[in-house]
């Protein structure tokens, strides 16, 4: 009786898992555009949400009016959906963060298995250095 | 042995009641404590817009292309497609204010819709100013910002979602749109909820 319960429990907890798979995906394996990886210095304070939101790179390029524009690269190393938020901050020459009214905290989501970009331009042609701050979403 | 049997079931239930309401309190506007509510256009919905419009149009490289930097920008029309009364600023202002910071483009307010100045007095002293020293008119906008704030919502049993599309256009002197661009955010959910 109690593995016939037991079977019953698993069973309805593999279906409700099952409504967000973990996703598939295909890409040209010759790529055309390279891009500029730099090395970045992480601070991980939350273990679960560094294994469903992994950093796994980021790079850099300036837009043609001279803003420093960054991409990051985010993978999902479980199996499960996952929701976060995120938000960029932008620093000066000498370190100074830039007051930037439309610095939003924005709300994502990133399927199991998946890897998907954030990115960002930087308010004022003035900023030299950024901070992406990852938040598990409540 | 009552004593002790009651006095944690009492601590308890006085924990679970005074968690139960939140004192009030200090938030970042627009940040993750934020309340989210899927019938109205919240505070981080018009931050999250307007940043992203402003990131967009600072990208595109548009504004420099003007013969005298920094880019004169004139408020044009946005239209209000939703339900709800929304007061446009607060898209604009955080648009204006993000263009105005990066140096690439500043904003005229003698200049509106109608021959509506937003800055009544500026034009007077903008115009007495003209007339005293006999100088031509001023500058031109060099591109007009227009848009328009859509909603569409859609339920399926006690679940609501509502989808708001903010679209917005950049026009030159020529009426071409050399910049839009759109940002959508949809919201789903029975009841509005502290935090994303």
């Amino acid at each position: 009786m109690i593995k016939t319960k037991l079977a019953a429990i698993s069973a309805i907890a593999l279906l409700m898992a099952g409504c967000h798979n973990p996703m598939n995906s295909v890409e040209n394996a010759q790529k055309e555009g390279q891009r500029n990886m730099i090395a970045d210095q992480r601070v991980v304070n939350d273990m679960g949400l560094n294994r469903s939101v992994y950093v796994a790179g980021v790079n850099t390029g300036m837009t043609p009016g001279g803003f420093l524009k960054v991409q990051v690269e985010l993978f999902n190393r479980t199996r499960s959906f996952h929701r976060f938020s995120y938000h960029f901050e932008w620093f000066d020459e000498n370190g100074m963060q830039i007051d930037n009214v439309v610095s939003a905290t924005v709300p994502d989501q990133i399927e199991g298995g998946e890897s998907k970009f954030v990115s960002a331009v930087a308010p004022t042609p003035a900023c030299r250095d950024f901070r992406l701050k990852l938040l598990e979403a409540h | 042995m009552k004593k002790i049997v009651l006095l944690p079931i009492i601590a308890v239930s006085a924990a679970i009641l005074t968690g139960c309401g939140t004192n009030a309190h200090y938030i970042q506007t627009g940040g993750r404590e934020s309340i989210v509510s899927v019938g109205s256009i919240n505070d981080q919905d018009f931050i999250q817009a307007a940043d992203s419009a402003a990131s967009d149009l600072l990208a595109s490289g548009v504004l420099d292309r003007v013969k005298n930097p920094p880019a004169v920008l004139a408020m044009s029309r946005i239209v209000n497609n939703t339900g709800q009364q929304i007061d446009i600023d607060l898209l604009t202002k955080k648009i204006r204010v993000a263009l105005n910071q990066s140096g690439k483009a500043v904003t005229t307010t003698t200049f509106g819709l109608g021959g509506q100045a937003e800055d009544p007095l500026a034009k007077g002293i903008q115009q007495q100013q003209e007339f005293m020293n006999d100088q031509k008119p001023a500058r031109l906008p060099d591109f007009t910002l227009s848009g328009k704030i859509i909603e569409t919502t859609a339920k399926a049993g006690n679940t609501s979602q509502a989808t708001y599309s903010f679209q917005l256009s950049l026009t030159d002197q020529q009426g071409i749109a050399v910049w839009e661009g759109e940002k959508q955010i949809t919201k789903q959910g029975s009841k509005s909820t502290v935090g994303f």
